[in-house]
């Protein structure tokens, strides 16, 4: 009894310490884990494997620094399977930094030996239009005139002397669309917006905080396909034959995840105890 | 029922992490004789998109005889002219029999052509459509019956703002976390410790945010009262402003305009984890009795709730974000979930605008029970006996809710 | 070496915040009040740049008039010097409606402020009034009309009567009505324990990521 009555009040710092632990360990083993694929992310993998070559996919970089952990490898993933494929690839961003977020991705994957001989051309296989201020509002503007909505690139070269955007004037140009959200605005909005108004056909890449909040919509059909924290990016890595740091970082998430549970059991049976023997003392 | 819900949440979470632990050969008939040639689809009508704001045009066909077989999409081809030289303006994928070209100018005509290519790239154009032009409509007949229930609804909120206005009284049910405030505001009392308040990190066009500060004004009038010091630091430089005014008219009402400072609202910064890193700060140094999280949250609602319990202060929070709500669940004393808070802020304000909107959606979802429910049993009884008469009847039902994508 | 040096300051003020979870210290205080000094200076900056400068300076031709050569003419050129109608003179509207919105600091017109603020939480809530009925009311209760045969289904159609019984004001939660709100109660911690399990997963991530950090990119001890 008096164990338990030690483990209710026990310091939240010993926690956080086999928490760490649980984190850091994993990070220098060489343990392959096996990743099982959910129906949701194997949606969204064949909605890209259903895309003829060449065909636009507009990708929206909804997320800063602070979620690039659960983001970053799923949008290099989403990148990569794009350029193999021969898709081309728009970025936008309804957060400031994501487009900064998504030249980091494409730095990352350009220093890879296989695009070394074939880079993708910027303004050809892509082409990254930056950040544009208005929340939701700007997808609706898009659904009207994209160019008006992005007149010119982050570069600054006006969006009718890039080639890959010539033809595009609004969602009904665009074969897919893959939206990596963090919040708001971030898929919620895309899907009211771009689905549910223009009838665009669109994935999602979402934080796990977020996933619960946009199933709904896959259930509907609304979202072709959702992937879902490191654990989807884990999947997406291996659906696509590629291992990064979604499938690097699952080992930590797997230890640590045991660790919460054996806490959260622990914690339980703790309180239950001690409550009932405070019942007791009352009696 | 806190214990039974926590554990509940422990339960839940338990079996989410635990699952979050844990190319095929396409068969292509080979035949060493040559292919018949490819045919081509037909019947291709083209006519003005309906209901929008002009510029789209739907193309329909009727598929290729060789859809099932070889077809890997149809490309569509239109031009001005029907001798003129057509150019590619989009392509659907096999199985599909209808395209929107939504790129077309309203005072121009157009011609389509749809080409059906194959695995080989062996393509084959379709006879001419009959000229189309686009044009804008003043009404979209595809969303009457979002008009119809949406002003059904409507119609009730504005019914029930006007009864709330003419003084009759509205029943609104007893919301349990309310009766917490005063109590916790008395604790700081006793305890001489300031009162922490924040607003949600959203700007005063949220409406989770007007919420938060209807009841700050209330929390604030029961401050004044009893002059505890109240500390509300702001994410946003409106809901600064706009908190500031609602504190000073509680000071006000109460009698206590003497008590009032502009110190007790203030601006941190409009970054998210700045403004976190900011509120643990105060919570450890001022260490208050009491904290309110009434608002619209994201990721820092657990930072902070957790910080909070810390530090042993009493916590009440509302929020109608649902992703944030189990942090709060778990980390508070008494949480507002959803709209709950809306209620709050309708009750505590008394305003028969709040009001009325409340029993107003109290109608909309009057209406969502029962077509789910006779929804639910018109297709149950059509599944079991197969009777068309149900079927159609759930058809219909569907239909009301359905939005058309033109 | 710019990047060492980078790389090392970024790892110092991360373990200075990591260093809370000790409890509060002069590192951590140093660096709440980096982050907050920063962020804020970040965001004036930001909303300058995207917002004020291309949207409104640039579009209407101000910084074109004020001797920017890089720039092209703005709706005021095109209006005043070849007499045509440019549809950016609109953002002259929302350009007022801006500095009304600054009189907030000016008390004795402070109230002119409420007219921008009308502006924007009556035509958000307009546009949320359609997009939120149509994505999140119809198009829910369009798939949650389903036949009773099967235990997904049953669990669907049980979860949103109830959940919908509880959120119900108009009544008091007694009797029969009352066990309805209470298992509407139960599904929503359900639904609140799933969450919380994701969070704990996400919350994970970040730290990894930053573990990653540490460890890879500063320390380079992690391949």
């Amino acid at each position: 009894m008096e164990f338990f009555e030690k483990l209710m009040s026990i310091d939240r710092r010993v926690i956080f310490l086999f928490v760490g632990a649980a984190l850091i360990v994993p990070l220098f083993l060489d343990i392959e884990q096996k990743i099982e694929i959910t129906p949701e992310v194997q949606t969204l993998y064949d909605a890209f494997m259903e895309l003829p070559p060449g065909s636009k996919v507009l990708m929206t970089f909804d997320y800063d620094p602070p979620s690039a952990p659960e983001l970053q490898p799923q949008a290099i993933t989403a990148l990569r399977l794009c350029f193999d494929r021969n898709l081309k690839v728009i970025i936008i961003g309804l957060w400031p930094m994501g487009p900064m977020q998504a030249n980091l991705a494409l730095e990352t994957i350009f220093i890879e030996k296989k695009y070394l001989d074939r880079e993708p051309i910027y303004g050809v296989d892509y082409v990254n239009l930056g950040y544009s201020p208005g929340n939701e509002l700007v997808i609706q503007r898009m659904g009207s005139s994209i160019p008006s909505t992005f007149p010119r690139d982050f570069r600054g070269t006006p969006i009718e002397e890039i080639p890959l955007m010539q033809g595009i004037v609004n969602f009904s140009n665009l074969d897919f669309i893959l939206n990596l959200s963090a919040g708001y605005p971030g898929t919620v909005e895309w899907v009211q917006f771009a689905v549910d108004r223009f009838h665009a056909t669109m994935g999602a890449c979402n934080t796990a905080v977020q996933a619960p909040l946009v199933y709904p919509y896959v259930h509907t059909g609304q979202l072709t396909g959702l992937s879902g924290g490191m654990k989807g990016a884990a999947e997406f890595e291996v659906l696509t034959g590629f291992t990064g740091k979604g499938t690097k970082f699952m080992l930590s998430q797997s230890f640590a995840h045991i660790i919460v549970v054996l806490f959260i059991i622990i914690g339980n049976i703790a309180y239950f105890v001690t409550r009932g023997r405070e019942k007791e003392k009352i009696g | 029922m806190k214990a039974f819900s926590h554990s509940l949440i422990s339960c839940c979470l338990l079996g989410s992490i635990l699952l979050a632990t844990t190319d095929s050969i396409a068969q292509v008939e080979c035949s060493d004789s040559v292919p018949s040639p490819l045919l081509p689809p037909s019947e291709v009508i083209a006519e003005d998109h309906p209901g929008d704001a002009g510029g789209a045009i739907i193309v329909r066909w009727k598929l290729s005889p060789d859809e099932a077989k070889r077809i890997t999409g149809y490309e569509i081809l239109r031009s001005t002219s029907p001798t003129g030289e057509f150019s590619s303006v989009g392509f659907a994928a096999t199985g599909a029999n209808r395209y929107v070209d939504a790129n077309t100018e309203d005072s121009l005509t157009y011609y389509y052509k749809v080409v059906a290519v194959d695995v080989n790239k062996n393509a084959s154009e379709s006879e001419l459509s009959p000229p189309a032009r686009s044009s804008a409509q003043w009404f979209n007949f595809h969303l009457l019956n979002l008009l119809i229930i949406g002003g059904l609804i409507c119609g009730a909120v504005i019914y029930f703002i006007a009864h709330a206005k003419k003084g009759k009284k509205l029943f609104l049910r007893r919301i349990a976390g309310l009766e917490a405030v005063d109590e916790a505001i008395g604790r700081a009392t006793e305890m001489g410790r300031p009162i922490l308040f924040i607003p949600g990190i959203l700007d005063m066009d949220d409406v989770q945010t007007i919420a938060g500060i209807t009841i700050l004004g209330r929390v604030a009038k029961t401050i004044a009262q009893y002059e505890t010091k109240l500390n509300v630091p702001t994410s946003r430089s409106i809901v600064m402003s706009t908190a500031m005014e609602t504190v000073k008219e509680a000071y006000i009402s109460a009698g206590r305009a003497d008590a009032y400072s502009d110190d007790f609202v203030h601006y941190v910064t409009d970054e998210q984890f700045g403004y976190v890193a900011a509120v643990d700060g105060i919570m450890v140094r001022e260490r208050p009795a009491t904290c309110f999280y009434i608002g619209a949250f994201f990721a820092e609602s657990l930072i902070m709730a957790e910080t909070g319990n810390s530090i042993g202060a009493i916590q009440i929070a509302g929020t109608a974000m649902p992703a944030q709500l189990p942090f709060f669940v778990a980390a508070c004393d008494y949480t507002l979930i959803g709209e709950e808070l809306f209620a709050a802020s309708a009750y505590l304000s008394g305003e028969p605008k709040q009001l009325g909107s409340l029993k107003g959606q109290d109608v909309g979802k009057i209406i969502a029970m029962s077509a789910i429910v006779i929804g639910a049993a018109l297709e149950t009884i059509f599944a079991i006996s197969g009777s068309s008469l149900f079927g159609s009847l759930a058809e219909l039902m569907h239909k009301l809710f359905s939005i058309v994508a033109g | 070496m710019d990047s060492v040096f980078s790389n090392t300051l970024a790892a110092i003020l991360t373990i200075g915040i990591i260093s809370f979870l000790y409890k509060d210290n002069p590192l951590y205080k140093f660096c709440e009040s980096l982050f907050i000094g920063v962020s804020a200076g970040y965001w004036f900056v930001q909303q300058y740049y995207a917002n004020l400068l291309p949207k409104l300076f640039d579009n209407l031709g101000i910084t074109r008039l004020l001797g920017a050569e890089n720039v092209a003419d703005g709706a005021l050129q095109n209006l005043f010097v070849r007499g045509q109608w440019d549809e950016n003179l609109l953002y002259l509207i929302a350009g007022i409606l801006g500095v009304m919105m600054l009189l907030r600091l000016v008390p004795q017109i402070g109230w002119m402020s409420r007219w921008p603020m009308a502006f924007i939480v009556g035509s958000i809530a307009g546009l949320y009034f359609i997009t939120y009925f149509q994505s999140n009311a119809m198009r829910q209760m369009q798939n949650t009309i389903l036949p009773l045969n099967s235990f997904n289904n049953l669990v669907l159609i049980v979860g949103t009567v109830t959940g919908i019984i509880y959120f119900y004001f108009s009544k008091e939660h007694k009797g029969a009505f009352g066990g309805a709100a209470r298992v509407g109660i139960y599904f929503l911690m359900v639904t609140f324990g799933a969450s919380f399990g994701y969070t704990v997963m996400s919350r994970m991530s970040l730290l990894i990521g930053r573990l990653d950090f540490l460890f890879g990119t500063w320390l380079g001890l992690v391949k």
